[in-house]
């Protein structure tokens, strides 16, 4: 599903001096895979999501998605594709203030083509067990709700994959290992995820590992004993 | 519809933020309102001025004063003006068709216990063809009349009510000042003029009546005389001057301290008073709009500044950047346009509460208001467009950082 040759990304610093956020990547993930990608600040875990998410274009190498080369879309096309097969959850949740977690599970749909969107909406809702607070406002709920709110958001346009950033960094240990059930259920169904995270423990949840270090990729391994939630609480 | 859902959900979005909707409102209010406020004020002083000067010149008529001033203003020390002078003009001075003596006198008239403070026009028989004005009812009065003297009235709508209530004054008597007279007929209404000059509460009498009988003067106070080419009226007036001149034996130089004032003058004054309505007085709205527009932008950059993480968002979850500017100046142009049209309401009331005060003709709203929409919806369009690209330009990645 996914496939990354040789991805390099290069920023500026205002100095006018080169960095190197990632160097030569290659990675493939598989439809239905969970693959969680670890570092510590300054690997370049990051640039490696807002490459994978489309939100910004490596320096060089080459992004298949789906088999379709996506590094020479435009902005529109690239748009349209976070739309249809990408669904985003942030560790800030953002989520509008002052808006129902409804209004805001709706918010990618505003962008698509697709009708009854308060069902969907719903739908989405029931998914991550919310059902209950749909007209709540993102301060009158947990932070476990408010990226459960953030999940729904990101399913309700059913994408193919799902591109998580730090998901669990705002969160307590309990709403945490919730979120991670979540992925796991969500993932047993068939969808793809990629989780990207500092933290070697929560990464352990995932089937499969990719550890970046100062922008390089120096291991990828199948996790045999993938963490057990229910265990853990 | 994607436009239509765009703008709900930018509607949802205002309201979100009602204190920085409710000021870029107000900006919109405050803008709009003055704007409608003088034109539609503007439009109706204007007609009345305009109807005002119509009736008193008509389209060929010169009217003679005794003063100096300018009409309007005040007047210098009365010249001994003459019905024989006018008589004179009419005689002497080439393309004079028709003419009309005034005097006048404010006095109160009274019928039974019923009183009323009347301004009397004393006038010969040629008033109505001379004034275009007669009556609706009853009689006019002949040459006969002015030459005897006769005591004879024709009243207004106002001096009927007040001295005669629901009752048919033909035929009664009134007494103006201490002389009986007897009501011949009834004036055309006329209504109030941009003075504020009530003109129904007037009572015209022949004007040897009037000066024999009333006032005991020799003298009138202004005369009308209509000429049969008014593209010629500068000559006329020259023409007449002369005439005056010679009979009251000024020397050069020596002030006459009559006005004359002439078709070309009025028209003169018309295009002036147009000038000053459709020019200078919207500009004035307009700067007031402009601020309001400058306040909103800047409010609205302000927001954008707020919103970069919900701008990254919505990029994120797939909005074009065209769909990031439409919002951002959907958001801008609806909210102008809510408060223009609560200006628009607002300033026609003010407009028409302005008017009652001023005792102008009614108020017409529409095209305060079509002017109203049309620029709030503009000043929020071009309020909202630095904004919006301004959004539309944030990359994604760095907005969600």
């Amino acid at each position: 599903m996914i496939e990354l040759k040789g991805i390099n990304k290069t920023y500026k610093r205002s100095s006018g001096e080169p960095v190197s956020a990632l160097i030569d990547i290659s990675l493939q993930i598989g439809r239905g895979e969970f693959v969680s990608i670890v570092g510590a600040s300054g690997s370049g875990k990051s640039t490696m999501m807002n490459i994978l998410g489309l939100l910004d274009a490596p320096s060089q190498g080459q992004y298949l998605l789906d088999g379709q080369d996506v590094t020479t879309l435009n902005v529109n096309r690239q748009a349209e594709l976070r739309n249809k097969k990408i669904g985003f959850i942030f560790q800030a949740f953002h989520l509008l203030p002052r808006t129902t977690a409804l209004e805001n599970v709706e918010l990618p749909l505003l962008y698509s083509d697709r009708e009854s969107t308060k069902d969907l909406s719903r739908k989405a809702l029931e998914a991550v067990n919310l059902s209950e607070r749909i007209h709540h406002h993102p301060s009158e709920l947990s932070g476990g709700e408010q990226q459960r709110v953030a999940i729904a958001r990101a399913l309700v346009n059913e994408p193919d994959l799902l591109l998580a950033d730090e998901p669990t960094g705002n969160l307590d240990r309990r709403s945490a290992l919730e979120i991670l059930q979540i992925f796991q259920n969500l993932n047993s169904a068939g969808r793809t995820i990629v989780l990207i995270t500092h933290d070697q423990e929560i990464a352990n949840y995932a089937g499969r590992m990719v550890r970046l270090e100062r922008g390089h990729m120096i291991s990828d391994n199948r996790i045999e004993a993938k963490g057990a939630v229910q265990e853990a609480l | 519809m994607k436009i239509i859902r765009m703008a709900r959900h930018s509607l949802r979005m205002m309201s979100r933020y009602k204190l920085r909707t409710g000021f870029m409102m107000m900006g919109s209010l405050i803008g709009i309102t003055s704007l409608t406020f003088v034109v539609s004020v503007g439009e109706s002083a204007e007609r009345g001025v305009n109807t005002m000067l119509s009736q008193t010149f008509g389209d060929h008529g010169i009217v003679v004063m005794a003063g100096g001033g300018e009409t309007g203003g005040p007047r210098g020390t009365a010249t001994r003006l003459k019905i024989d002078d006018i008589a004179a003009l009419a005689k002497e001075v080439p393309g004079i068709e028709d003419w009309d003596p005034v005097q006048t006198l404010t006095t109160s008239v009274r019928h039974g216990d019923a009183s009323d403070n009347a301004r009397v026009l004393g006038e010969s028989e040629r008033w109505p063809q001379v004034w275009n004005r007669t009556a609706s009812r009853g009689d006019l009065f002949d040459e006969t009349a002015v030459t005897s003297s006769a005591r004879v009235a024709i009243i207004g709508e106002t001096v009927s009510k007040e001295l005669f209530g629901n009752d048919d004054p033909i035929g009664a008597e009134i007494q103006i000042g201490a002389v009986p007279f007897r009501v011949i007929g009834i004036l055309e209404s006329w209504g109030t003029n941009a003075h504020g000059m009530d003109r129904d509460n007037e009572i015209i009498i022949p004007i040897s009546t009037l000066m024999r009988r009333l006032t005991n003067v020799d003298t009138i106070s202004q005369a009308k005389l209509v000429v049969t080419d008014p593209d010629r009226s500068d000559d006329t007036k020259a023409e007449m001057r002369r005439v005056l001149r010679e009979r009251y034996g000024l020397t050069a130089g020596q002030p006459d301290g009559l006005t004359i004032v002439t078709p070309m003058q009025t028209r003169r004054m018309v295009s002036q008073v147009q000038r000053v309505m459709f020019f200078y007085v919207p500009i004035v709205a307009a700067i007031t709009l402009l601020v309001g527009g400058i306040v909103s932008a800047t409010l609205m950059l302000s927001s954008v500044n707020e919103r970069v993480a919900e701008i990254g968002l919505r990029r994120a979850v797939g909005a074009l950047p065209a769909d990031i500017r439409l919002q951002f100046l959907l958001e801008t142009t609806i909210t102008m346009l809510i408060g223009g049209l609560a200006g628009i309401a607002f300033g026609y009331t003010v407009a028409q509460l302005g008017a009652i005060q001023m005792h102008l003709g009614g108020v017409n709203p529409w095209t305060a208001a079509l002017l109203g929409f049309c620029a709030s919806t503009l000043v929020g369009l071009l309020a909202g467009v630095l904004p919006a690209l301004r959004a539309a330009r944030l990359h994604p990645a760095e907005a969600l950082r």
